[in-house]
């Protein structure tokens, strides 16, 4: 028996990257550009490197958007696993419908339209707007995202494992934690993680929830798309790659030493 | 469980980061159009004033319009176009201006404020920013390829099919701004430009009918990287914006020149105005920053810096010589005369140049 | 210690007649309760009001007269304007057309790219996992300024092709549908990817093992058993690329021609250009029912196929 790659899925996974990565490789390219434009190549520089750091708006806005991506994906997988099990396991309870109606919509409806709709409720309950409301936005339509990938993991399953463990006595909360949240784990952490980048990348509805002095990154690049984006966003963006892959390699290592420790032990 | 508890402690610490305390006193917020000021200007304010500047800012009047009329925006000095700033005043959305917090608006320009005062009667409301014409960039050495002598002063570059399906291959942008678009179609056919009846906006539909098949697209900010990097020859633009794309060529050294023109047929003139919302959180210090602003060396600045033309007449001593000199800029006094304004259309007018627009951009 | 606290709040739970059942439902339908429902309310209540030059701009649905009556203003006219003007319907087409053709090439792609990563050894799987989302944490209009560059007529693409002797004449990609659909499967990649993933990540080989063992060849086993077994996980995917794609806006107005009708231009171009708030939402509404109908249809399916499995 053969395991792991098939010489067809090495092939989809490099083409695959491949298609990911090569606009991606174009931006950190252009991020050492000399000239402005950053489709036309005209020589190396780090100097938007330099007047990046110099620009205290555009890294007050990355500063912002990191904070609103992290603490709205938090909540938001907190919740939408809730949601996700609520849907596949609790079975018929009063208002399912609706919740599921609940958990769809979100993602139906254009971003115009919920912006305005929230930007609407936050005047009529006077709630003054900044980052506070940004975040309340991104945990309203990201949490559904998150529900759906849990569901689908959990709807792959059976319950027998679950059943089991309750008929050996085991009380419903404990068994949600020893049993079921590990099981779904790959489908929280992908929640998790497509919650944070639709925080870090959203535009629409963060202009219209945002107030004074609460402008994200997205809000920051398209108001200078006007007179054209520089490469200083495209080093932003090369920075914010580096860090989080620095980032994972640091945790990869970690978890390396410790599952090394645990097995010595 | 430490790693948890870490975890929390993170999630704290990043709330209490996030919501610093709301309202404070000596603040300013002020909402303008991205890359429009000399950013120095802002702390020079504050030292001198004591005030702390909250400073954000916007690409479409149409994202302002829609903070201003949900209310409470939370902003102390808005800047909308004047078009948009006329509706927004009949709907109530700012305080009359308080004349004697303003001693430095004797140093504006007259004929400025006269064209204003159609948007803004009596000047009650707003005071200029900056103001500019809409009209066409074009990339010299292309078009002059392709017709060398092209009617690169006129319109007819633009609306006459048999002249503009020369340019269509190497790429053409138009504003997508009916209202502009529109005007500036009626104008050439010899109709009213600033027309509120639906049958005089639906005359625009053939002219514009007719030149659709040979523009690449309608977009409003796309054409100034565009003509910079030589992907379009020409595009109906903002005077500002053509510059941009001017100087980012020159920048790129790859040859590109973009020129700005002002059709000699006239063309349509708009300002940016500064103004006070009803609700602003703090109105006495919304009237400093404007007459800060008024000052006419701190204005000249933004001139320099963005070059648009400025709404005060005294500035223009600190103006730099080029950009005073550049009648694309600072028009001559007959050209000027020629620069028409547009009045803000009404619901049924707005109705019937958006049903134009939109046929216009589906026909290709 | 985390069992004493737990046994603790089930104490107090019970005191309160809380369930931790009653409690998980509880909490996400709170939130979206007060965050959509509410809001959802107002939007609903504005698709059946007329446009005004006021704050708010549009006029109230219901009024107290100072004498104590009471009227409403309720009218149906934004909706019918849906029914009779064929910009709205051939939006909605439009956009399902661009949406449905972007899903299927979508799942085509990721596919399999998420079923190999299911196959990679465990230490790579979440290093493969963040190389698929890393792309997407910089600046969306940075992407798609960079998808410019490469399908421009003088961009990388074209002088791949025409340097490969391919093509002669450089394609007209940017400003057309083409584009529009390789911007939308760029940008939802992940969304596509990560669903499927999660679900195909669970087989920890052994059914496909047994299967070799009683003689059935991989790809045999591949249709037989990973496919029908990672089947949520598609539609989830399909889900999370096809509805957004209905909506969108930036991708088309950026990427796509100026004749290219979406219901999410369409629906921008009546809020911003006609500032008509409740044509606008009347939209919207539309949407939402034509598409929210079926997708809670279709979850109730696929609940009910659980339920006859588990018995």
């Amino acid at each position: 028996m053969q395991h792991g790659l098939s010489r067809f899925n090495v092939v989809s996974l490099t083409l695959g990257i491949a298609f990911l990565y090569t606009p991606i490789a174009l931006l950190v390219l252009f991020s050492f550009n000399e000239s402005r434009l950053v489709t036309v190549w005209a020589g190396f520089s780090t100097k938007w490197y330099a007047q990046l750091l110099r620009n205290e708006g555009l890294m007050n806005a990355a500063w912002v958007s990191l904070q609103v991506a992290f603490v709205s994906s938090t909540i938001a997988t907190v919740l939408g696993t809730l949601a996700g099990v609520v849907l596949a396991r609790f079975g018929r309870f009063p208002g399912r419908t609706l919740f599921s109606g609940l958990i769809a919509a979100p993602i139906v409806m254009p971003e115009v339209i919920t912006g305005l709709a929230l930007l609407l409720t936050f005047v009529a309950i006077s709630l003054d707007r900044g980052v506070l409301t940004v975040i309340v936005a991104h945990v309203t339509f990201s949490l559904c995202f998150v529900a759906i990938v849990v569901q689908s993991r959990l709807l792959a399953f059976d319950r027998s494992l679950e059943e089991a463990a309750m008929d050996l006595g085991c009380p419903p909360v404990r068994t949600f934690l020893t049993i079921t949240l590990p099981l779904i784990m790959p489908a929280v952490a992908a929640g998790w993680l497509l919650a944070f980048t639709l925080s870090l990348d959203d535009l629409v509805i963060a202009s219209f929830t945002s107030g004074p002095g609460a402008t994200t990154l997205p809000m920051k690049i398209y108001s200078q798309v006007r007179l054209g984006v520089t490469p200083e966003i495209n080093a932003i963006s090369t920075i914010m790659i580096g860090i989080v892959a620095a980032a994972l390699a640091i945790a990869s290592l970690i978890g390396k030493r410790r599952m090394n420790a645990e097995r010595s032990q | 469980m430490t790693g948890i508890r870490a975890f929390v402690a993170a999630l704290a610490a990043v709330a209490l980061l996030a919501f610093p305390a709301a309202a404070q006193k000596n603040v300013v917020n002020v909402y303008n159009w991205s890359d429009y000021i000399d950013e120095a200007v802002l702390k020079e304010f504050e030292k001198e004033t004591g005030l702390k500047v909250v400073y954000d800012v916007f690409d479409s009047n149409e994202l302002l319009e829609t903070k201003l009329l949900a209310g409470k925006s939370g902003y102390d000095v808005v800047v909308p176009s004047a078009t948009f700033m006329s509706r927004q005043i009949k709907a109530g959305v700012f305080r009359k201006l308080d004349m004697s917090l303003l001693p430095n608006r004797k140093h504006m320009w007259d004929v400025i404020q006269q064209r204003v005062a159609k948007y803004d009667p009596g000047n009650a409301y707003s005071m200029n920013y900056l103001w500019g014409t809409t009209g066409i960039g074009y990339n010299e050495a292309k078009i002059k390829q392709r017709m060398p002598n092209a009617p690169v002063d006129s319109w007819t570059l633009v609306f006459d099919p048999a002249i503009i399906s020369k340019f269509a291959d190497c790429g053409i942008h138009m504003l997508d701004a009916p209202d502009e678009m529109i005007a500036a179609a009626l104008k050439h056919i010899g109709e009213d430009p600033a027309s509120q009846d639906p049958k005089v906006i639906e005359k625009a539909l053939k002219p514009l009918q007719a030149i659709r098949p040979h523009v690449q697209k309608f977009h409003s900010s796309e054409y100034i990287n565009a003509l910079a990097n030589g992907d379009i020859c020409l595009a109906v633009g903002w005077s500002g914006d053509i510059f941009q794309a001017g100087n980012r060529a020159k920048e790129a050294k790859k040859g590109v020149e973009v020129t700005y023109m002002l059709p000699k047929e006239g063309a349509q003139m708009w300002f940016d105005q500064m103004a006070v919302p009803a609700d602003a959180p703090h109105p006495l210090n919304a009237h400093r920053f404007i007459n800060y602003m008024m000052k006419p060396e701190v204005i000249a600045r933004s001139t320099n810096v963005v070059q648009y033309a400025n709404g005060n007449k005294d500035s223009q001593q600190f103006v730099d010589k080029e950009v005073l000199a550049n009648p694309s800029v600072y028009p001559t006094t007959e050209v000027m005369a020629r620069l028409y304004t547009i009045s803000p259309l009404g619901q049924k007018a707005q109705r019937a140049a958006t049903s134009v627009w939109t046929k216009v951009k589906a026909g290709k | 210690m985390r069992s004493r606290l737990h046994h603790r709040l089930i104490a107090v739970g019970k005191r309160l007649g809380i369930t931790g059942r009653g409690l998980a439902i509880a909490v996400p339908y709170a939130w979206l309760a007060a965050f959509f429902l509410v809001p959802f309310a107002i939007v609903l209540k504005l698709s059946f009001s007329e446009v005004v030059i006021a704050i708010p701009p549009y006029l109230p649905l219901f009024e107290w007269g100072e004498d104590g009556s009471f009227t409403v203003n309720a009218r149906l006219d934004n909706y019918i304007t849906l029914f009779t003007d064929d910009l709205y319907w051939r939006s909605y087409l439009g956009s399902l057309k661009i949406a449905a053709i972007s899903t299927a090439v979508a799942l085509l792609i990721g596919y399999p790219i998420a079923y190999g990563m299911s196959r990679a050894p465990a230490a790579w799987r979440p290093v493969l996992v963040v190389l698929v989302i890393l792309p997407f944490w910089t600046s969306f209009l940075i992407r798609v300024y960079a998808l410019i560059g490469i399908l421009k007529k003088e961009g990388l693409l074209n002088l791949a092709l025409t340097s490969l002797g391919l093509i002669r004449e450089p394609l007209t990609i940017l400003n057309t549908d083409i584009a529009i659909y390789i911007g939308i499967v760029y940008s939802y990649l992940p969304f596509v990817v990560l669903p499927i993933y999660a679900s195909l990540e669970r087989f920890d080989l052994t059914l496909l093992e047994a299967a070799a063992d009683l003689g059935c060849r991989p790809t045999r086993a591949f249709w037989t058993i990973t496919l029908p077994l990672s089947l949520p996980g598609v539609a989830a995917a399909a889900l999370l690329i096809f509805i957004p794609a209905v909506g969108e806006f930036v991708i088309p107005d950026l990427l796509g021609g100026s004749e290219t009708l979406m219901i999410g231009k369409t629906l921008w171009s009546e809020f911003f250009n006609n500032r008509d708030w409740p044509v606008a939402s009347a939209v919207a509404i539309a949407l939402l029912v034509l598409l929210v109908a079926p997708i809670v249809y279709f979850q109730r399916l696929q609940a009910k196929v659980a339920h006859g499995e588990r018995w």
